[in-house]
């Protein structure tokens, strides 16, 4: 045993090790989502939220356990004991009469040390009057259940620039819930989509096809030709069945099935599962590979044409790969990655080796179309070419866009009527807090929503009585439940902003939690 | 019992406390029971007579503890067999880097204690399986965040068997939450009545199994490597030396010796956190999907113990990645199921199989996984895992065929160690 843990000892202390440090060690379970380049994305940013409801801390509960950079919250009201009895970052009664802002800032900077808080005691409405730049330096600004008239100001101030901080509105009332994130345009290039990228097979560029046809698969050893790759198989038989058939690929389900037949009858032996795996993945044959239709209407963007030295580097790139893809194959870049698939070591590594040297190449292609002007951190190329078959570009609205818009309505009431229901129940809502003291019954709510909507519009009974039953219930119930619900969904969309991977949420994503669904309206 | 361990909790109540929680609870919605009774009886079984059992006190079970307590549950228990990780930090949110090393049930009930006034979370930092039916029957509900499948199983299967007909009491509603990365699910199961645990035992996920031959043959990917490290490797250096996956000296030698062998076969991509990635398993985990997941776990708990709003008939699903995607769903009771099904699985093999080859069967199938798996007929035993005297006694069967053992049609009873169920199979013969 001495001997055993001495080995241990020895090669641990002479090799160097890749053992990781305190901060890797603590976000391991993320870094595992987004890696070190979303955590610096994350770590670089500034987040606001203005009040410190429940609802509003659970936010930043789960966005300082994470890392962000730095977090405001803005609340000019001392601790009530209504929200001493519902909000878990604030200490009961001992945090009666003390500042809202300050008593949340300090409970959640306990959470990460890393995290910059600030507490601030300004009221929202005179930063809206007098200093509304206050709120450029920050990248992302929460608002729940903000008054109507300080939230349309603020939206509407923030939407002034596609430069400015990008807004996450969120509503609430009892069971019920929304939030819609207001922003310009969003692009992603490291979406995790599941697509995977094509691999060629029906247009193998030469070295993989030298390879394929090279193999002498009759006179092959029994072992090595239960070794042979899916790739290769599908591209002999892809040949050959075109040879056959007048040069075109297998099109009908019959002609499908017969290619399907024909791998089968290239085994040697009945146990041969490369074949088998070659037949589950034929589609890859006979699919052509093409550019995505989802990516090449990305080349119709108007950021393309108007692109100039100071357009961001995404743009940048996609045009360079429009201009790869007007050469021939017409394809996307080559991907690096090939898929695990049955074979011997020495047949996978040679395929891969000639995968990533096709792709560098590849690469290098791509990188001659793009524009001299500029310069690109080189990391991003790779990630932007490695991502390229599922890079997205979103266009927002502006908050409230949708409730001015009485086609718009009138068609979400019929397409999503429960969350288009709920949307106008939570808007009926808060505009008629405005207008009296008085706590709103369902009759109020459900003809403030028809003044919304227009007197023509017809309202979908069964889902609006829902609604609004519901919200008279609890007009101001910030509810602990909902809250943290609110506080996971909203933290996750936000981190999904900030890092640009996975695809954020378009349009209001309403929330019932008394039938336990989410949908969206407004899209 | 009860009364001694509940006191007079809402001496702590201040005027306002209960502000938004009672919105609901005063009045009922056009979607509430008409048997609710709004108003002070509804309050007051929540706040001094409901007794909740919280298993688990990791990414889910702080996130539940905080949940209950300011939803006004004031007898929480917690059951946590861990202590505290480093890696923990990111999303459990009760514990400190000071806390490193503590165990998780006790440190969140503390932190609960203080934060919430008045709540009494009783904490137990052991195993589910040290308690038995009376310790489970006091509670009136119980939710789980766990990350263990075999954990669920034991607790679903010990509540389905705790339900007597004669005894509405007896039944203790299982709300279940899980969480990977983005993804998310949560449940509701009332024991006997709706499907259970073990009825969707084959919605799991497989997880990804490396065939042997491939990990010492043809190693392709660096996971290849690494299994090959830990699996063929780390027995024949280390002989009898149990690998610790937590001990980072263990996980440095298996990364070398996985860079090694990449190396030597060309591979590229075995890292340190990969390395460990693969032998311990390790799924991503974040505060926002926990967030979203022990909360609907409480509201149901909510809507259960107050009516105030009907509770979840029964699967919630949510996929996070791309925009968010839930769907809401009644997951359907299979009669077959070993635990609250009641009915015989029937299945047809090969006349020519082995024990070992159906043993190897009852591992693999989706909507089996018996791990360990003793098998016996009524009149004889086919093979069992334990004792060791009774296990030398019954090998020689492995290598028999099962239609020697057991007629067409013959029933066979399948136990495990594991799990407080047997799984009846009726098997017919190809």
């Amino acid at each position: 045993m001495a001997t055993e843990s001495q080995d241990i000892e020895t090669v641990t202390t002479n090799v160097a090790t890749g053992q990781p440090d305190n901060k890797t060690r603590r976000y391991d379970r993320q870094l595992r989502l987004w890696a070190a380049t979303g955590q610096n994305a994350l770590e670089s940013s500034r987040v606001l939220a203005i009040g410190a409801t429940a609802t509003a801390t659970s936010v930043l509960k789960n966005l300082v356990l994470p890392g962000i950079g730095h977090f405001t919250v803005l609340d000019h009201r001392t601790v009530t004991p209504e929200d001493a009895g519902n909000n878990f970052f604030f200490e009961g009664q001992k945090s009666i009469g003390k500042r809202r802002a300050d008593e949340a800032v300090r409970l959640l900077g306990e959470l990460n040390d890393s995290v910059e808080g600030k507490a601030d005691q300004a009221n929202i409405e005179e930063v809206l009057s007098n200093n509304p730049e206050y709120l450029l330096q920050f990248n992302l600004v929460i608002a729940h259940n903000l008054d109507a008239v300080l939230l349309d100001k603020l939206a509407k101030f923030l939407w002034s620039d596609p430069s400015y901080p990008t807004l996450m509105v969120v509503r609430s009332a009892g069971f019920l819930a929304e939030f819609f994130i207001q922003f310009h345009e969003h692009t992603v290039i490291e979406s995790h989509s599941e697509a995977m990228p094509s691999l060629r097979i029906d247009k193998p560029f030469p070295e993989l096809y030298e390879h394929a046809m090279s193999l002498d698969l009759d006179n092959m050893d029994p072992m090595d030709h239960a070794h042979i790759p899916y790739v290769v198989i599908l591209i002999r038989a892809l040949e050959d069945w075109k040879k056959a058939h007048g040069g075109n690929p297998p099109k009908t389900y019959a002609e499908k099935q017969q290619f399907k037949k024909g791998i089968q009858a290239m085994k040697k032996k009945h146990d041969e599962e490369n074949f088998d795996e070659a037949e589950a993945q034929a589609y890859r044959a006979w699919t052509e590979t093409t550019v995505p239709s989802e990516i090449s209407s990305l080349f119709q963007d108007p950021a393309l044409s108007s692109l100039s030295p100071s357009s961001p580097p995404f743009f940048h790139l996609l045009s360079a790969l429009h201009k790869f893809t007007l050469q021939p194959p017409h394809t996307l870049p080559l991907t690096s990655t090939l898929p695990d698939m049955r074979s011997d070591t020495k047949n996978y590594i040679h395929l891969q080796t000639l995968y990533k040297r096709r792709a560098e190449e590849e690469k290098k292609v791509f990188k001659s179309f793009i524009s001299k002007d500029v310069q690109i951190d080189e990391e991003l190329v790779d990630s932007f070419v490695k991502n390229a078959h599922a890079i997205l570009v979103m266009r927002g609205k502006r908050w409230g866009e949708f409730d001015e818009d009485s086609a718009a309505l009138a068609n979400s009431l019929v397409i999503s009527p429960r969350e288009t229901a709920t949307h106008l129940a939570l808007s009926a809502n808060s505009s008629q807090s405005l207008k009296s003291a008085a706590p709103p019954t369902a009759e109020s709510l459900k003809a403030q929503v028809q003044s919304i909507v227009g007197s023509g519009v017809e309202l979908p009974e069964e889902q609006l009585d829902a609604a609004v039953g519901e919200v008279a219930r609890a007009p101001t119930s910030d509810l602990p439940n909902v809250a943290a619900f609110l506080g996971g969904m909203v933290a996750q969309e936000a981190i999904k902003m900030i890092t640009k991977q996975y695809v954020p949420q378009k349009g209001y994503l309403v929330i019932d939690m008394i039938d336990m669904w989410t949908g969206p309206t407004g899209l | 019992m009860l009364a001694s361990v509940n006191g007079n909790s809402s001496s702590s109540d201040w005027p306002g406390r209960y502000y938004h929680v009672d919105q609901v609870l005063d009045t009922p919605g056009p979607r509430t029971d008409p048997s609710f009774l709004a108003g002070d009886g509804v309050k007051d079984f929540l706040r001094n007579q409901c007794k909740i059992l919280v298993i688990g006190a990791g990414g889910l079970g702080c996130e539940i503890l905080a949940n209950l307590a300011l939803s006004g549950f004031k007898d929480i228990h917690v059951i946590d067999m861990d202590t505290i990780d480093i890696s923990n930090l990111n999303r459990q949110f009760l514990f400190r880097p000071k806390d490193v090393g503590k165990p998780k049930a006790i440190v969140a009930a503390e932190f609960v204690m203080n934060r919430v006034p008045g709540v009494k979370v009783t904490p137990y930092y052991g195993k589910i399986q040290d308690k038995d039916e009376e310790y489970y029957m006091q509670f009136n509900l119980v939710i789980c965040g766990l990350d263990s499948v075999e954990a669920r199983r034991w607790i679903n299967a010990t509540l389905v068997n705790m339900v007597d007909p004669e005894n509405p009491e007896s039944l203790k509603p299982l709300i279940d939450g899980g969480t990977e990365g983005f993804k998310g699910q949560a449940r509701v199961i009332l024991p006997t009545i709706t499907s259970c645990y073990e009825c969707s035992l084959d919605m799991l996920n497989k997880q990804t199994a490396f065939p042997i031959c491939t990990i010492a043959n043809t190693p392709r990917l660096p996971e290849h490597c690494i299994e090959w490290a830990s699996v063929l490797e780390w027995p024949r250096v280390f002989k009898d030396k149990k690998m610790d996956t937590d001990d980072p000296e263990h996980i440095n030698w298996l990364y070398i010796t996985a860079l090694k062998r990449a190396k030597e076969f060309n591979i590229e991509g075995v890292t340190w956190s990969l390395t460990q990635g693969v032998v311990k398993n390790i799924i991503p985990a974040i505060a926002s999907t926990n967030a979203i997941i022990a909360a609907s776990c409480c509201n149901e708990a909510f809507k259960i113990a107050t009516s105030s709003a009907a509770y979840l008939n029964n699967y919630f699903m949510l996929i996070g990645t791309e925009g968010v995607y839930s769907y809401t769903f009644e997951h359907e009771k299979r009669d077959d199921c070993p635990v609250c099904g009641g009915q015989t699985m029937d299945i047809t093999i090969s006349k020519d199989w082995t024990v070992d080859r159906l043993i190897e069967m009852l591992v693999e199938r989706q909507d089996i996984q018996i791990k360990k798996p003793s098998l016996s007929t009524p009149t004889k035993q086919i093979y069992f895992q334990a004792p060791p005297q009774l296990e030398e006694a019954t090998r020689p069967n492995l290598e028999k065929k099962v239609s020697e053992l057991v007629p067409d049609g013959g029933e066979m009873t399948i136990t495990a160690t594991t799990l407080p169920f047997s799984l009846s199979l009726r098997v017919k013969y190809a």
